[in-house]
C-alpha cells in the first residue's frame, strides 16, 4: 500500500465551505413563504366564523346566497318588522299617537347615513324627542341587540328605509355597518336619548 | 450541565403553542356564537335548545356508544349553480335574444326551445356570476328566472343533509357528538329523513327486523317486556302470549333525541336554496319506515 495514501484528508472533510446556506435555497424559502401567505389570503377565510370549505372569503359566500342583493333583505326585513317592530309602529308605520312614533316619512328614518338608526335599534331609545313635528318620550323603545343579528337588523332597517309605500327613500342599510355599530356601543346598557343620538354624527 | 430552564423554557413555548392553537384561536374564531345570528330568509330563531326529553336521549346516546359508529357531521366538496326559467313572457324571442347578448356565455338560446317545457333548468352547474348574469338579462326580456343554489357532495348525494353542517348547528349540545368512525349512516339529519318513532323503536329492538342484514348491534336492554294488562299498549312494538314489549323510558329519550337531529335550516354559512313546500304528501308518508319523507311530515311526526 501507497504509506502517502494514509494520510489523504477524506473527501469530504476538506475545506469546509465558507457559505453554509446557498443563496438560491434563501431565494426560495422566500418565495415559498410569499406563495404560503398569498394562499392563505385567498383560501384561508381569514378565520370568519362565517365561511367554511367549500368557500373561500365572505364575498363568496355572500355570492352564493340564493336570494343575493338587497332585494331579499328588503323582504327579510318585512317579516323582521312584522315580528318586532308591528307591535310599537304599528303594520302601516304610523305609530300611534303621543305614544309610538311614525317611521312613515320620519326625518330620523330617512337621515342618508344609518348611524343613528342603527344605535336606536341597538341600544333601544327613551326621553323626549320630536318626530315631525310632534312630542314623544311617554313610552321606551326596548333594545333589540340581545335578539336581532346583524343581518336582520340590516334587513328591517333596509326595509323602514326603502318602503315607497310609507312615503320613505333612503339608502339601504348593510349587515356590515351594523356590526360596526354593534361593536362601538358594545358596552352600553342604557337606551338613547334623542339630544345624546343628535351629538352623535350619523356617518359613525 | 444543568438543562432545567431550558426544559422548562422548551415546554413552556410547546404548551402555550397548542394552548393558542387549539383553545384560544377556535374560541376567538366561534365562541361568541349566538342562536340566530346566522339564518336567513326567515326572522326565525336557529337553533332551538332540543327538548328536554331529547336532551337526556343524547346522555342514552352516549352511554351507548353510539358516537363510535355514527357520525354526525355532513360534508360538502362544492356548490352548483343552476338556473330554472319559470316563465318565458310574452315575448319569448326577445328573452332567447337578451341571453344570448348577456355575459352568461350562452350562444344557442332560441324562442321555441326557451319557453317548452317550463319550468326548467337552463343553465346547470355554472359560475354564480354567470348564473346572475343570466337573471338579470331574462328579467329585463320579460321573463322569470331563478337562482338555484345546490350543495354537492358524497354525504350530500346519499340524502344524509341538503347542506354541510356548521359549528352554528351544534350551538346547545354539550358535548358535540361529531363522531369519527362511519360504520352506519351519518345522523346530523336522521330527524328529517326518519321521522317515525316506532320505526326507531323497532330498529333498536332488533336492527335486522327493519333493515336486512344490518350490522348494527341490538339494544333490547331498552326495552321491556311485560304481561299485557287490560289495553295493550299503543306503543307497544310486539305483543304475544299475553306479553308485550315495550320501549323504557331510556328508549323514548334516544328515540326523541334521533327525532330532534335534523340541520336543515339554511344558513348565511351554508348557502342552499330551499324548495317550494312540496304539495299535500300526506299519504305517501303513512308508509313507515319509507327514507324519503317530505320535512312537514316529520315535523308533525315529533
Ligand atoms: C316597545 C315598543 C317599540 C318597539 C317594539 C319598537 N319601537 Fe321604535 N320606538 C318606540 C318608542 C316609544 C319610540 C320613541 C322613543 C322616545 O320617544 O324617546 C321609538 C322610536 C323609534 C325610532 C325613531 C323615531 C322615528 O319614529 O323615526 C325609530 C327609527 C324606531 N323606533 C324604529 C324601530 C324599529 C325598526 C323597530 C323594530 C326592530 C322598533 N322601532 C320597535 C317604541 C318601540
Ligand atoms: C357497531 C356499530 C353501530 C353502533 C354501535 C350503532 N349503530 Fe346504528 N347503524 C349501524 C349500521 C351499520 C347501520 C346501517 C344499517 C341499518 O340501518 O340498520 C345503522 C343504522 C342506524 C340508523 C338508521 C340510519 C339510516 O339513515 O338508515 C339509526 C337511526 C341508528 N343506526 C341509530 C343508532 C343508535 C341510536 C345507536 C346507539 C344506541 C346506534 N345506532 C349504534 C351501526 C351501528
Amino acid at each position: 500500500m501507497d504509506p502517502s495514501l494514509l494520510n489523504a484528508p477524506e473527501a469530504d472533510e476538506m475545506e469546509p465551505k465558507k457559505d453554509v446556506v446557498p443563496v438560491w435555497l434563501i431565494v426560495l424559502m422566500v418565495m415559498l413563504l410569499y406563495w404560503g401567505a398569498v394562499y392563505f389570503d385567498r383560501q384561508g377565510g381569514w378565520f370568519s366564523p362565517q365561511v367554511y370549505a367549500p368557500y373561500r372569503n365572505l364575498e363568496e359566500v355572500r355570492a352564493y346566497q340564493p336570494g343575493g342583493g338587497a332585494g331579499d333583505l328588503f323582504e327579510l326585513g318585512r317579516s323582521v318588522y312584522g315580528q318586532t317592530c308591528v307591535a310599537c309602529h304599528q303594520a302601516n308605520g304610523l305609530g300611534v299617537a303621543g305614544q309610538f312614533p311614525p317611521l312613515a316619512d320620519s326625518e330620523w328614518v330617512n337621515e342618508p347615513e344609518p348611524g343613528r338608526l342603527i344605535r336606536i335599534v341597538l341600544a333601544g331609545l327613551q326621553g323626549p324627542m320630536t318626530v315631525k313635528g310632534q312630542q314623544y318620550g311617554a313610552a321606551t323603545m326596548t333594545p333589540f341587540a340581545p335578539i336581532l343579528s346583524d343581518q336582520q337588523i340590516a334587513a328591517v332597517l333596509t326595509y323602514v328605509r326603502q318602503n315607497a309605500d310609507w312615503g320613505n327613500k333612503a339608502p339601504a342599510v348593510t349587515p356590515e355597518q351594523v356590526a360596526a355599530v354593534r361593536e362601538k356601543i358594545a358596552n352600553r346598557s342604557q337606551p338613547f336619548t334623542a339630544p345624546e343620538l343628535l351629538s352623535i354624527s350619523p356617518a359613525e | 450541565m444543568n438543562y432545567g430552564a431550558l426544559v422548562f423554557l422548551g415546554a413552556f413555548v410547546a404548551v402555550s403553542l397548542s394552548w393558542f392553537g387549539m383553545v384560544l384561536s377556535p374560541q376567538v374564531q366561534l365562541g361568541r356564537q349566538t342562536q340566530g345570528t346566522n339564518s336567513v330568509n326567515t326572522a326565525e330563531l336557529y337553533p332551538v335548545q332540543r327538548p328536554g326529553l331529547a336532551r337526556e336521549g343524547l346522555e342514552v346516546y352516549r352511554a351507548n356508544g353510539c358516537v363510535y359508529c355514527h357520525s354526525q357531521q355532513v360534508r360538502q366538496s362544492g356548490t352548483a349553480v343552476n338556473v330554472i326559467l319559470t316563465d318565458a313572457g310574452t315575448n319569448a324571442a326577445a328573452a332567447a335574444d337578451a341571453l344570448m347578448k348577456s355575459r352568461a356565455g350562452v350562444t344557442d338560446a332560441n324562442a321555441v326551445g326557451l319557453s317548452a317545457g317550463l319550468p326548467k333548468a337552463i343553465l346547470t352547474d355554472v359560475d354564480v356570476d354567470r348564473a346572475r348574469a343570466a337573471v338579470e338579462a331574462l328579467t329585463s326580456a320579460g321573463a322569470k328566472a331563478e337562482i338555484e343554489i345546490v350543495p354537492v357532495g358524497t354525504d350530500i348525494a346519499w340524502n344524509w343533509g341538503i347542506r354541510r353542517s356548521v359549528a352554528h348547528d351544534y350551538l346547545y349540545d354539550s358535548p358535540v357528538l361529531l363522531g369519527s368512525l362511519r360504520v352506519g349512516p351519518d345522523l346530523a339529519n336522521v330527524g328529517a329523513r326518519l321521522p317515525d318513532a316506532n320505526w326507531h323503536y323497532r330498529h333498536l329492538y332488533a336492527p335486522r327486523s327493519v333493515v336486512e342484514g344490518s350490522a348494527m348491534p341490538a339494544y333490547p336492554y331498552l326495552f321491556e317486556r311485560r304481561p299485557i294488562q287490560g289495553q295493550p299498549s299503543p306503543d307497544a312494538i310486539e305483543s304475544k302470549d299475553g306479553f308485550e314489549i315495550v320501549p323504557t323510558s331510556e328508549a323514548r329519550a334516544l328515540v326523541a333525541y334521533l327525532l330532534s337531529l335534523r340541520a336543515d335550516v339554511p344558513l348565511f354559512e351554508s348557502p342552499v336554496s330551499v324548495e317550494p313546500p312540496p304539495q299535500e304528501t300526506a299519504d305517501t308518508n303513512s308508509a313507515a319506515g319509507t327514507n324519503v319523507v317530505s320535512p312537514q311530515a316529520s315535523a308533525s311526526a315529533q
